[in-house]
């Protein structure tokens, strides 16, 4: 006779089981995918991945172009998109509220926020790059920063939302208009996760392809000029990747892996720098 | 007792809200009965804060009716009642930190001094440097010690920094936190404990140097110490500051208040002398909830 006491012991092994299973399954892909990555790419990155430009097939080269092209897009996008989602997520978690256009404002952010990143893309492409009449580097800066507003939004306004509504009256009731209470104390108290946000939202883009596929397209020489089209890691690991040349195989592997080490890279900064502004720690 | 004419100043509070059950207005002066003043043979003393017929809602819910009460200038006075009666919405109006939501509306009077204060003309900033207020938990800021002092001062008064270093002193000292915390001006104000920090907030209030002090269950959320410490602040601010608290702990409202009024479901049932509320109340409903009948 089992006792209702021992069954629930039952339930609790089983389930358990289950969802460790669901999280071993989740990572084996995961640590499967990193050590691919280092085991193809590490032997490629070499001082000259980071001194030359893409070369030709069959000729030596790296990088360069591409990662400094990367770090362009990225910073510009960022630099537009974060003001912003930080501004907007503003009005929506102090202003806007529960009224009916912030409802409207935050569905649509909803969707752009699980919107394919191609869509971004093809609406820079259509919006700016055929109106100038040539793919460039501002194109796809854009189309980055369409990628980072609604992220920045939306995890602005849940981290705002997470400042308790004491903390609002303790300084509206000290004599503070709204814009004071806003900028002194929600912003201060909410930073960590509003800093959080920012940097995913970096994370987010600095491996996004398509958007770029449609804008700054690509180039195969050095350029800083955004007016241009300009060179950038995604686009060159997928064209070098489907190519049928296996020296650019091999810096495709070596892209990848710089992406991934950069975003890991960050994140690990971010979680240092951040744990030690942090009030409380 | 202060009566000042004030016709100019009546809001269309009637106007806004053209049925509400008790809207008619109060002639001045405050109907005897109830909500009588002080009666006791002692001479009463000025009141700082005249109610007057002042209905509160949240939305279309009624939450005060016909509220009309006079705040003794420098004592203590205790807003207690079974949750849900009404205090700390009461409370809530007097420096018209509800407006902060937008369907919470108050009709009828608050006169501070004799100046209706829910006037839409009256001045906000300047109603909240005259009424400082500590909520129930504390809400230390995301700042220093230091400069959760000075956040209130500066918002009214440019100081030299040797004058706000004099200032934050003074509210630290009054607040019988300065020994604490003197080494430490610096550190965040979110490391203190609740009871330092709930003193932190008293500070914060009184450096903008209020006249009304509203305390909205200002220990409930400490230990037995820390209450203790705030009672007897309590008891010392008196002297400069009118005072008034919401509790929900009885002994609490004996112990530190000089007037206590008591309110059920939206009503004021009764006000008087502490003493007399709680050794012999008029009212059968206030009898009944200090003796633990209900509430």
């Amino acid at each position: 006779m089992i006792t209702l006491y021992q069954r629930r012991r039952l339930y609790n092994g089983a389930l358990l089981s289950v969802a460790m299973l669901a999280t071993v399954f989740g990572l084996f892909w995961l640590a499967w995918l990193l050590i691919t990555l280092f085991s193809q790419g590490v032997s490629w990155i070499t001082p000259t991945t980071f001194t030359q430009i893409t070369p030709p097939p069959g000729s030596a080269g790296g990088l360069a172009n591409a990662i400094v092209g990367s770090i362009l897009l990225t910073l510009g996008g960022v630099a537009v998109g974060a003001p912003i989602g930080i501004l907007a997520g503003t009005y929506l978690a102090e202003f806007g509220r529960d009224r009916g256009i912030a409802v409207t404002v935050r569905f649509v952010n909803d969707i752009l926020l699980s919107a394919p990143s191609i869509i971004m893309g093809v609406f820079i492409y259509a919006a700016v790059v055929v109106t100038t009449g040539h793919f460039s580097g501002w194109a796809g800066m854009l189309a980055l920063a369409l990628i980072v507003i609604p992220v920045v939004v939306r995890t602005t306004e849940d981290m705002m939302r997470l400042v308790p509504d004491a903390l609002r009256e303790a300084a509206a009731a000290l004599g503070a208009p709204q814009w004071k209470v806003v900028i002194s104390v929600v912003y201060r108290a909410a930073r960590t996760g509003i800093l959080t946000g920012v940097l995913l939202s970096v994370a987010r883009i600095s491996g996004e392809t398509a958007p770029l596929l449609f804008t700054a397209l690509n180039n195969q020489f050095w350029n800083t000029d955004l007016g241009k089209p300009i060179a950038n890691l995604p686009v060159v690991i997928f064209q070098f990747a489907m190519s049928p040349y296996e020296d650019w195989h091999n810096l495709a592997w070596a892209g990848a892996l710089i992406i991934t080490l950069s975003v890991l890279l960050l994140n690990i900064f971010a979680r240092i720098v951040l744990r030690e502004r942090q009030p409380g720690t | 007792m202060r009566e000042t004419e004030i016709p100019a100043l009546r809001p269309p509070a009637v106007a806004e809200h053209p049925t509400p059950p008790h809207a008619a207005p109060v002639v001045a002066p405050i109907t005897e009965g109830k909500a009588g003043p002080l009666a006791t043979g002692a001479v009463a003393p000025a009141s700082k804060v005249t109610v007057r017929d002042l209905n509160f809602y949240y939305g279309s819910q009624q939450a005060l009716k016909s509220i009309s009460l006079e705040i003794p200038e420098k004592q203590v006075t205790a807003f207690i009642g079974p949750s849900g009666c009404g205090k700390s919405t009461l409370l809530r109006t007097f420096n018209r930190i509800y407006e902060l939501y937008p369907r919470h509306i108050a009709t009828g009077e608050v006169l501070i001094d004799g100046v209706n204060v829910l006037n839409k003309d009256y001045d906000l900033n300047l109603l909240r440097t005259k009424v400082g207020m500590v909520f129930q938990k504390p809400t230390p800021f995301p700042m220093s010690i230091y400069d959760n002092i000075a956040f209130g001062v500066r918002l009214h008064h440019n100081l030299s920094r040797r004058q706000m270093d004099e200032r934050v002193e003074k509210a630290l000292r009054r607040a019988a936190l300065w020994d604490e915390v003197k080494d430490k001006l610096y550190q965040d104000g979110t490391q203190l404990s609740g009871g330092q920090q709930q003193r932190l907030c008293i500070a914060r209030a009184i450096a903008v140097q209020p006249e009304v002090l509203l305390l909205d269950e200002p220990a409930s959320a400490l230990d037995p110490i820390s209450t203790l410490k705030i009672e007897e602040l309590i008891n010392e601010l008196k002297t400069d500051y009118t005072i008034v608290i919401v509790t929900h702990n009885m002994q609490q409202a004996a112990r530190v208040s000089d007037v206590t009024a008591f309110l059920y479901v939206g009503n004021l049932i009764e006000i008087g002398p502490t003493r007399t509320i709680f050794t012999n109340p008029r009212e059968k409903q206030t009898e009944d909830y200090i003796t633990g009948r209900y509430g």
